[in-house]
């Protein structure tokens, strides 16, 4: 099991066992996960709660990084709070390779940066796009719904690619 | 911005190659006939064998995960259909689940079954497409005219079920859309009786075709070991020896009560995940007769009048009722905060939904874990030193939807 | 381009009406359209070109790999921000005459997606013949553009489009 000291917080959410880390042991924390036998790593994202005032979050970002043991068929959720501008982690490519493009992914749509990353450069959006888009500071973008409740707020043009 | 567009764009590199010229890159343009879908991949080609692969993907990115977070809970179901777009009942179920799952429900056996029912025709189209246009791309055109004669008739039961051919929001958090018609229950019990036949006619074509197998044995390898470390699933994985089937090493939606194998391939090539398609299919089969033979009777909505809405007779006496009606259909129901990942099986792998819930009638985040972008990363392991035209059967055999790639 | 320059200095007359005719109905039964499958409408399109739903009953026969050797882009599909630029090119590749048909919701008006990855409508970037609604469209109502598509190019007979 993931080490004691690691562990900020822990809990279940759903039926779904997560445990919280500092960032700065992610690296640690996700290899001695996969030396007892959660060799998956099912998905690797980021949530933003930048307007989230339903509880206080340690940080903007949340990283969440879902390990699963196909053995025993446990998953675990980890999950590290960073800051910043730009929010860094380290990358954990070399732990899990299928966390390459999950990387890239989330530094193309949050703007997290991975330390360490062999090739962190836009995946999904163009190259020169600029802006992160889900970020909730970002508008959606499209077209304006006139009239619509929200087409003020969250339904702003979108910038020029 | 890279706008090189189609066909083969050629700069050399300068490398030494093994036959004494030089490493050519080639561009596989986003518009090709057979990226199945808008994939790019840039080669470096040493005469006419691959040294390295790297795809640039992208080209059909969508928002979705945006878009949920604009969506009410029960509208993001129909933004869901199109992400993996050749299975999209089993998106919806993935979501479905989560949302379940969240809100602490639990959906009727019925329901359960009718989902069943249409994850198994959704995974038996979606091999179906698959089988027509690797066909296509390997020379076997009337591959593509049996295959996609065959998904007609499951299209045309979705039509029947749902009002709609390909993308039927059927599978919705609560249950499902409405109960199926008898004539449903009808083309379903033909179908179970000539779909074996029709898999038979198939291999006939396929599976000893001496052609087929050339193209197909040896190339794609991909070792059990890889496949475990790069993360694959699916046919990818059993293709490569390894029983993981989500169906049945994690149920849900009632599978564990079913019976059926899973198919293994032994052969790691892309020869053995056809053949693991194939068997998925006959077993798909198997397991729509079981389905329809066990039908249970009852409802197809869980009961709860704060997710779904009442029936329409209630409206004209009941006060709560018309209360009721009216929260959900102005600003829908809310998810008590927390978040969940649930995992189903679909024809490419593991297709997974991860829902953040913050209390309020919209999703925090959704995200989907797809398994086209994971198996995609193993292409360039499988494809090493392998010619051109290989790597045409090798893109085919990974069955990745580039929908589900780019979301 | 030789035949629409003979066109505009003879005139409108009853010789180039008559061979606008037949122009018009050799270029209407022969619409080749290149492979443009971007998403869930390309299986609709690809079900279009199979034998329930033959299109190639209207001339269709052969969906070109190359735009080059094609006449009529069949967008059938979202069109991301990425892709655009790529569209455009492809169209410019296509010799004259060339139609386009946007199939399906995403390629005319953006479809259910609203936001900042898809271009809201096709049109934006490429001049539109006929837009087929539905999410995706039936094949039949390909079909259904495709003929509406071709009354026009008969109507065009030989004078070169504005």
């Amino acid at each position: 099991m993931i080490a004691e000291t690691l562990v900020v917080e822990r809990g279940v959410s759903a039926g779904d066992a997560w445990v919280t880390i500092e960032p700065a042991n992610v690296k640690s924390a996700l290899q001695s996960l996969k030396n007892d036998g959660f060799r998956l790593l099912v998905f690797l994202t980021c949530v933003d709660h930048l307007v989230d005032t339903s509880r206080t979050w340690p940080a903007r970002y949340e990283l969440v990084y879902e390990l699963r043991n196909m053995e025993t068929k446990e998953q675990l959720r980890v999950r590290a709070f960073v800051d910043g501008d730009p929010p860094r982690i380290d990358s954990v490519h070399d732990i899990f390779p299928p966390a390459n493009w999950e990387e890239r992914e989330t530094y193309d749509l949050f703007g997290v940066v991975f330390n360490g990353h062999p090739d962190l450069t836009r995946i999904l959006m163009p190259d020169d796009w600029v802006g992160h888009p889900l970020r909730r500071d970002y508008p959606v973008g499209g077209e304006v719904v006139e009239f619509s409740e929200e087409h003020e707020t969250w339904q702003t043009p979108p910038p020029d690619a | 911005m890279s706008t090189t567009a189609q066909g083969v764009t050629i700069t050399k590199t300068g490398e030494q190659g093994a036959f004494g010229g030089e490493l050519l890159t080639v561009n596989f343009g986003p518009h090709h006939p057979s990226t199945h879908g808008v994939l790019r991949l840039i080669v470096d080609l040493d005469g006419e064998q691959v040294r390295s692969v790297k795809p640039v993907i992208g080209y059909l990115h969508t928002g979705i995960e945006k878009q949920m977070e604009a969506l009410r809970w029960q509208q993001g179901v129909v933004v869901t259909d199109r992400h993996d777009y050749l299975s999209p009942p089993i998106n919806n179920l993935a979501y479905a689940l989560a949302v379940e799952k969240l809100m602490g429900v639990e959906v009727p056996p019925r329901a359960q079954a009718l989902r069943v029912i249409m994850s198994e025709l959704t995974r038996l189209s979606s091999h179906l497409v698959w089988m027509g246009t690797s066909g296509l791309e390997l020379g076997a055109m009337s591959m593509l005219m049996y295959c996609f004669r065959e998904r007609d008739t499951i299209l045309d039961m979705n039509e029947e079920i749902s009002g709609f051919r390909m993308h039927t929001s059927y599978i919705r958090p609560g249950g499902v859309m409405a109960d199926a018609t008898p004539r449903f229950f009808e083309m379903l019990d033909d179908f179970t009786h000539t779909m074996p036949g029709h898999i038979d006619e198939y291999e006939n074509l396929l599976t000893m075709n001496p052609i087929w197998r050339s193209r197909t044995i040896g190339i794609g390898r991909l070792s059990p070991e890889d496949a475990k470390v790069l993360g694959a699933s699916g046919p990818m994985i059993r293709g490569s020896g390894i029983a993981w089937d989500l169906r049945k090493s994690m149920p849900y939606s009632g599978y564990e009560n079913y019976d059926f194998e899973v198919a293994v391939s032994d052969d790691c090539d892309c020869y053995g995940r056809y053949l693991v398609r194939i068997k998925e299919m006959r077993e798909a089969v198997k397991i729509l007769r079981q389905a329809l033979d066990r039908l249970p009777d009852g409802p197809v909505n869980v009961d709860d009048r704060k997710m779904l809405p009442p029936p329409r007779e209630e409206l004209e006496t009941s006060m709560e009722a018309v209360i009721h009606h009216f929260k959900l259909f102005t600003e829908g129901y809310s998810v008590p905060p927390g978040d969940v990942y649930v995992a189903v099986e679909s024809g490419r792998g593991e297709n997974g939904c991860y829902v953040v819930s913050d209390g309020t009638h919209k999703p925090r985040r959704v995200h989907f874990r797809s398994a086209s972008f994971v198996n995609l990363q193993a292409l360039e392991r499988m494809a090493l030193n392998h010619m051109v035209a290989d790597l045409i059967a090798i893109i085919g055999t990974a069955d990745t939807v580039l929908g589900d790639v780019d979301r | 381009m030789g035949i629409e320059e003979l066109a505009e200095s003879l005139g409108q007359n009853i010789l180039t009406t008559t061979l606008g005719k037949v122009v018009g109905w050799g270029r209407g039964n022969s619409v080749w359209p290149a492979q443009f499958g971007l998403a869930c409408c390309a299986i609709e399109m690809i079900a279009t070109a199979t034998a329930g739903v033959d299109i190639a009953r209207f001339g269709s026969e052969a969906f070109r790999a190359s735009p080059r050797q094609s006449d009529l882009m069949i967008v059938s599909g979202r069109v991301s921000q990425k892709m655009a630029p790529v569209l455009r090119v492809v169209y410019d590749q296509m010799p004259e005459p060339k139609w386009v048909i946007s199939m399906g919701a995403c390629a005319s008006t953006g479809g259910v997606f609203n936001n900042y990855a898809l271009l809201q409508g096709v049109d934006k970037i490429v001049p539109v013949d006929v837009y087929i609604p539905g999410c995706p469209p039936r094949p039949e109502d390909l079909l259904n553009a495709l003929m509406i598509l071709q009354e026009r190019i008969k109507a065009q007979g030989i004078l070169p489009r504005q």
